[in-house]
């Protein structure tokens, strides 16, 4: 897995050849930003888009969002320069639709570290993440997911996947269950992040809360978004609880006290911390501090 | 934010159904068979609850049935601009880069703001034109252009052949002006092809030295200015039609050209053309003064000269009498051909 | 590098910049319609040309419809009609990016 672990609770799309809604993609506090190249983008302007986003991610401020691109898809002839661009351009993380096997990946890794060098980037800067978008996709989800030292995470997408099942989608979100549970498994095995598909129905904010909820409670990192309207409403499902914060607070203090003391050994009340619960710590707190319920200081402000 | 544009079929009743319904309540009401044949293709603006907010069409290089619902939610400009710039690059991915739109007054300057200029405008409408080659070009390809101080007149004919009648009236043209433009309808709709009809005129016109002849291009009596020239139509649309094109003539050819003059033939057959020559007669002076000459007859007879008689001519099969009708490059031409000339008025 | 074909690129919407590019008379030409005309036009003018520069044309007819664009906007839509109007549109020049 790559890198630290940053909260990825709204990667939001932004339609690749829209300037208007690109230059402002920074400021609705996304923690990720996804520029599509591919399904928001007609057949005649890719070759817009990929300089559009190019030019958008040298110049625009985007401040501490991960930045992602879904390039267009491996059987496209738009596959390599999308590629190429995007590495150049300095991407944080492409994003590869359409994939349903650790081959997919493993064409990609070798086209972007071919880019890396043509174009001058640290070797291994460029990160991937697989969209998992039909039923051969599920079923290797595991492969996939482990199928890159560049990978950071996988995402459900449900359009195409529930197409793919020959079903649609309904309201209460059944039919994503099976999809839904493989990829939250393949990732958590691989140590990468889960993805959860977008809610389109933009006026349905009670469907959209309610999904919110399941996958939060299934445990996805977090969920794609269409419109800067929704990030608020997963932040807000995805905020801790007081006591969550409190219960965090209590193990950052310890890990505090045992690297004062110099100790490997981190406990609490006498019991030895493990290294999960420590990470779920951290976890609180980054989401404590992006939800502003905790001052600089990591204390949790009463309301 | 969320609007999508969608192809639509007008093929399919239910979509031409809905689509007519939609412009009427815009307030466009003109549904000719003819106007919806001509349409090359149709989009529509779809807000994200499945309802229209827009349509336009493009009919060849022209802009036509445009519409955006105005109705406070969203900004209707946003809405104009993304539809005019999807018809836009529609167009230009079938490689047109020269656009045309017939509007009302009131959406001038809308049309002006994405980079449109007005070329003619009346009471009832205007006509505006978009990228390249545009107007100026066309004046610049002209092959000669007049000194200060020159006499210049003009002539725009369809010589559908050229006859004696059209050499006539060139030839006064050409004595009472220094440089004379004489224009050849370009549409290709008539029984000699538009590289027929102005070979011809340029074979019938070799001697004249001061006479420039060229296409009239998009901008005179086209099926863009003037389409009721070709396809029958009413008085009111023919009045509408000609007081464009001999507004156009009048800004973006004769003053720009230094034009003074503009001869006509006088037209005892044709209504439409009598209308036209009443309109240019009404619109164009004083800047251009226009000089009516009265058809030349068949010597020894009182048969007006005119492509008419020559076309009927050919359709009868007896070329006889041609050599009174036409100079003798148009009855080479017609001899040489007669085999197919003869075919195609046939087919009409 | 001589224009192959006249071409368009951008759009019309709030944000963008529409360009369309063909053939010269010799010289690069500009027409500009924006309402920032009076403020920004030499910088659009100038963004543009720089990219023209990048691609060595210095012969064509630049019209430009500006609704508000941003400096990177406008550059990226003038890579976009270069690279079609060179008729490169599957060869991106990297060197020019």
């Amino acid at each position: 897995m790559a890198g630290t672990e940053l909260l990825r609770r709204t990667m939001m799309f932004v339609p690749g050849n829209n300037p208007g809604l690109i230059k402002d993609a920074g400021i609705f506090g996304a923690d990720s930003i996804m520029f599509d190249l591919e399904d928001a983008v007609s057949l005649a302007e890719k070759d817009a888009a990929r300089y559009l986003v190019y030019q958008a991610l040298q110049r625009f401020d985007y401040g501490e969002a991960e930045l992602v691109v879904r390039i267009n898809g491996l059987d496209t002839p738009f596959y390599q320069n999308d590629i190429k661009a995007m590495v150049k351009a300095g991407i944080d993380v492409i994003r590869l639709p359409k994939t349903e096997s650790a081959e997919m990946v493993a064409d990609l890794e070798k086209l972007v570290a071919a880019a890396e060098e043509e174009f001058g980037r640290p070797v291994g800067s460029t990160h991937l993440m697989a969209a998992i978008e039909s039923a051969k996709g599920v079923v290797n989800a595991n492969e996939i997911a482990a199928a890159s030292d560049r990978m950071i995470g996988i995402a459900l997408s449900a359009e195409d996947y529930t197409t793919d099942m020959k079903t649609h989608r309904y309201p209460d979100g059944q039919e994503l269950l099976y999809a839904r549970n493989v990829i939250l498994h393949a990732a958590r095995a691989a140590g990468v992040a889960a993805f959860d598909t977008v809610f389109t129905n933009l006026d349905d904010e009670e469907g959209f809360i309610r999904e919110t909820e399941l996958i939060h409670q299934l445990g996805f990192d977090g969920k794609s978004v269409i419109n800067p309207r929704q990030i608020p409403l997963v932040n807000q499902v995805y905020q801790p609880s007081k006591q969550e914060i409190l219960n965090a607070q209590n193990v950052m203090a310890a890990i505090e006290e045992a690297q004062r003391r110099g100790s490997g050994v981190i406990a609490i009340n006498g019991q030895m911390v493990d290294r999960p619960v420590v990470m779920r710590a951290e976890r609180v707190m980054n989401l404590a501090k992006a939800n502003h319920l905790v001052n600089q200081e990591g204390q949790y402000i009463e309301e | 934010m969320t609007e999508s544009i969608q192809d639509l079929s007008l093929t399919i009743g239910n979509n031409r159904n809905h689509w007519q319904d939609f412009l009427r309540d815009q307030g466009l009401t003109d549904f000719t068979d003819q106007e919806i044949s001509a349409i090359d293709r149709t989009v529509v603006l779809v807000d994200d609850q499945g309802q229209w907010v827009g349509t336009g069409s493009v009919a060849g290089q022209t802009i036509k049935y445009l519409a955006v619902v105005n109705d406070g939610t969203q900004n209707a400009g946003a809405r104009f601009n993304r539809l005019v710039s999807e018809l836009e690059n529609r167009l230009a991915q079938a490689g047109i880069f020269h656009l045309f739109v017939f509007t009302k007054p009131q959406y001038q300057s809308s049309f002006e703001h994405v980079g449109f200029t007005t070329l003619a405008k009346t009471d009832w409408g205007l006509i505006l034109e978009k990228g390249t080659p545009d107007i100026e070009a066309f004046r610049r390809s002209l092959p000669v252009h007049a000194q200060p101080g020159q006499r210049v007149g003009a002539l725009v004919m369809n010589a559908n052949p050229f006859t004696r009648g059209h050499r006539y009236l060139v030839e006064q043209a050409a004595q009472e002006n220094d440089l004379v433009y004489l224009f050849v309808v370009s549409q290709d709709v008539s029984l000699f092809t538009a590289a027929e009809r102005l070979n011809l005129v340029r074979a019938g016109m070799a001697d004249l030295t001061n006479v420039v002849v060229a296409r009239g291009g998009d901008y005179m009596v086209s099926y863009l200015s003037f389409p009721a020239y070709f396809i029958p139509g009413n008085e009111e649309t023919i009045r509408y039609q000609t007081a464009l094109d001999a507004e156009l003539f009048k800004q973006q050819i004769a003053r720009p050209l230094g034009i003074s003059r503009r001869y006509i033939g006088t037209e005892p057959q044709s209504p439409t053309t009598n209308l036209y020559n009443q309109t240019l007669k009404a619109r164009l002076p004083p800047e251009v003064a226009v000089i009516e000459v009265d058809r030349v007859q068949v010597s020894g007879s009182n048969q007006v000269i005119s492509a008419s008689a020559v076309r009927a001519l050919i359709k009868s099969g007896d070329l006889d009498g041609l050599a009174d009708l036409v100079p003798e490059s148009t009855g080479q031409f017609i001899k040489n051909h007669y085999q197919d000339l003869h075919e195609r008025i046939l087919k009409g | 590098m001589e224009i192959k074909k006249t071409a368009l690129a951008g759009t019309l919407e709030s944000s963008d910049i529409q360009i369309m590019l063909s053939q010269g008379q010799g010289k690069i030409e500009f027409s500009l319609v924006s309402d920032v005309a009076k403020q920004f036009g030499d910088q659009i003018k100038a963004t543009i040309e720089k990219v023209l520069a990048a691609y060595q044309i210095d012969d064509a007819l630049v019209k430009v419809v500006d609704q508000g664009a941003l400096d990177p906007v406008i550059e990226a839509r003038a890579i976009t009609v270069c690279q079609r109007a060179l008729d490169l549109v599957d060869q991106p020049q990297w060197e020019v990016l």
